[in-house]
């Protein structure tokens, strides 16, 4: 594993798991989002 | 004037340290403002609790009009998800991280998936009540993802809270632990009295519009609450990520059968799981009593919720005194379920009698003595924790606390309802209170063993020493 550190001091496998995060988050709170809306669509539908 | 200044500052924090209970906990590594910014985490449970059982339990019934036993199931369905606190508990113990960390992973995934539930679910509410549009639609629909909105608030919970406490034990000594646990106990109740009266003011006309607010701002809230908690807490611990080589793979079930055959291991779990059915079991039912039996008015007994919080942090402030000096925390707990005897008898014969200040004196009583058992128990779990094994430990005394109070609060009502029927009102209350006091009883007796263990353990320790 190399313990190159880039410009936030972070090494490569610690910006990995970072970015593993940032992805996870992004992808629960999407589906989350249109879950809500399909949900908000139910009950009031919009352009209808 | 920049010295008068400099010491009214200092004159003022000394004051502070002084008439806060829960100050010394602070060493010269955590500051008091580290831990109190770590117990928001509980604040934001207390919160969500208190939303689940209370707040929306009723806007379900009385403003959206949703059948009553479906409002049932969707409450008590977080209560499926508490067993697998040890799970949690264990998962952030074995956590392999580059970045050094296994609390806050967790607990920022715990936060994620409680927002998540939050967000979905006042839309999922209005379409189970078949409100708006909704009623076009199959009513599965709605009960779907209602279901699925409770089952994410309660497994962020469950995780949070899992995860909190252990990083808190990770964080403090253990000399300091028991006013931890006090603290965490103390902004739970905080976070649920004052989200109580705020969700009660806030929902006070209650439109639609106003509920997608409440919850959707709950959810922010619990967000901003958990980052607040964690943020620089945790140390990152480098070895963390390198794998270690002869005890890489453990799995639940080995890590599991280790904790198990730890000394009383099981007993202590009984222990809590009885006696936290004990003082549960009367939750939902001592406002009725007062007002169905001893007439007393709607003001009267909302003072009980009252009067059971102050007993509650009577006996918090008390287990925290007693055990910092070193106390035993199991015979401490003991000592919590022998209050709670006379509290419950003074609660059944306040109805013979017809004095609400019995009843209250009671409730002040069983407020205490549960306040001392859950202090007691949570200390013996974080003074027992292998240091290895600190979230496998907490989250078995969660996963059994939260199953055995989501489980009496329920078996509470449903005994009471039974047993009404087929009598009288009276007997169904004094039929469940009896029940509690037998359980404690049974409790009592399981812990006899225990106090004897911790005693000849404590003076092998100081042999040895």
């Amino acid at each position: 594993m190399s313990e190159k550190v880039g410009l936030t001091g972070l090494t490569e496998a610690e910006s990995e798991e970072l970015h593993r995060n940032l992805i996870q988050g992004t992808q629960f709170f999407g589906m989350i989002a249109a879950l809500a809306h399909l949900l908000a669509y139910i009950y009031t539908p919009w352009l209808g | 004037m920049l010295r008068t200044s400099r010491r009214l500052v200092d004159g003022w924090a000394d004051l502070g340290t002084r008439f806060l209970p829960f100050a010394d906990a602070a060493n010269a590594d955590l500051p008091l403002s580290r831990l109190l910014r770590l117990s928001l985490f509980q604040v934001s449970c207390g919160m969500a609790m208190v939303l689940l059982m209370g707040t929306l339990n009723r806007v379900m019934i009385v403003e959206l009009h949703v059948p009553a036993a479906l409002v049932a199931i969707m409450v008590s369905l977080p209560i499926f998800f508490a067993p697998l606190r040890a799970v949690i508990g264990f998962r952030s113990d074995a956590h392999r991280s580059a970045l050094g960390w296994k609390r806050v992973p967790f607990i920022w995934r715990g936060s994620m998936v409680q927002f998540g539930g939050f967000a979905i679910m006042p839309f999922a509410l209005l379409v189970l009540a078949g409100a708006g549009q909704s009623a076009h639609y199959p009513a599965w629909i709605g009960q779907l993802a209602a279901g699925l909105a409770f089952l994410l608030v309660g497994a962020g919970v469950h995780t949070v809270q899992t995860v909190g406490l252990a990083l808190a034990t990770d964080l403090v000594p253990e000399e300091d632990q028991p006013k931890v646990v006090g603290l965490m106990y103390v902004m739970l109740l905080a976070g649920m009295i004052v989200s109580a009266l705020a969700f009660g003011v806030l929902l006070e006309t209650y439109t639609p519009g106003r509920l997608v607010q409440v919850i959707q701002g709950a959810a922010v809230l619990t967000l901003i609450l958990n980052v607040l908690a964690v943020w620089k807490q945790e140390a990152r611990d480098p070895r963390r990520h390198e794998p270690r080589p002869p005890i890489a793979e453990v799995d639940f079930q080995d890590a599991w059968g280790v904790f198990r055959r730890g000394p009383d291991a099981l007993r202590r779990l009984l222990v809590v799981g009885l006696g936290t059915a004990a003082f549960s079991m009367e939750d939902v039912l001592l406002e009725p009593y007062g007002g169905e039996i001893l007439r007393m008015s709607v003001s009267d007994t909302t003072l009980l919720t009252a009067t059971l919080s102050a007993g509650g942090l009577f006996g918090f402030w008390l287990a925290s005194v007693v055990l910092g000096r070193g106390y035993d925390a199991f015979r401490m707990a003991g000592i919590g379920a022998l209050v709670g005897l006379p509290a419950f008898a003074l609660v059944i014969a306040a109805a013979p009698l017809d004095s609400p200040g019995w009843f209250g004196t009671g409730v002040m009583l069983i407020g205490v003595g549960g306040g001392l058992f859950g202090h007691g128990t949570l200390t013996a779990t974080m003074r027992a924790a292998p240091r290895d094994a600190v979230g496998l430990a907490l989250g078995a005394w969660g996963a059994v606390q939260a199953t055995a109070a989501g489980v009496a609060v329920g078996l509470g009502g449903i005994l009471r309802d039974v047993y009404a029927a087929a009598t009288e009102p009276v007997l169904g209350y004094i039929f469940v209170y009896s029940l509690e006091l037998l359980l404690l009883v049974v409790t009592i007796a399981a812990m006899v063993p225990l106090a004897g263990w911790r005693r000849d353990h404590a003076t092998t320790r100081k042999q040895a020493a």
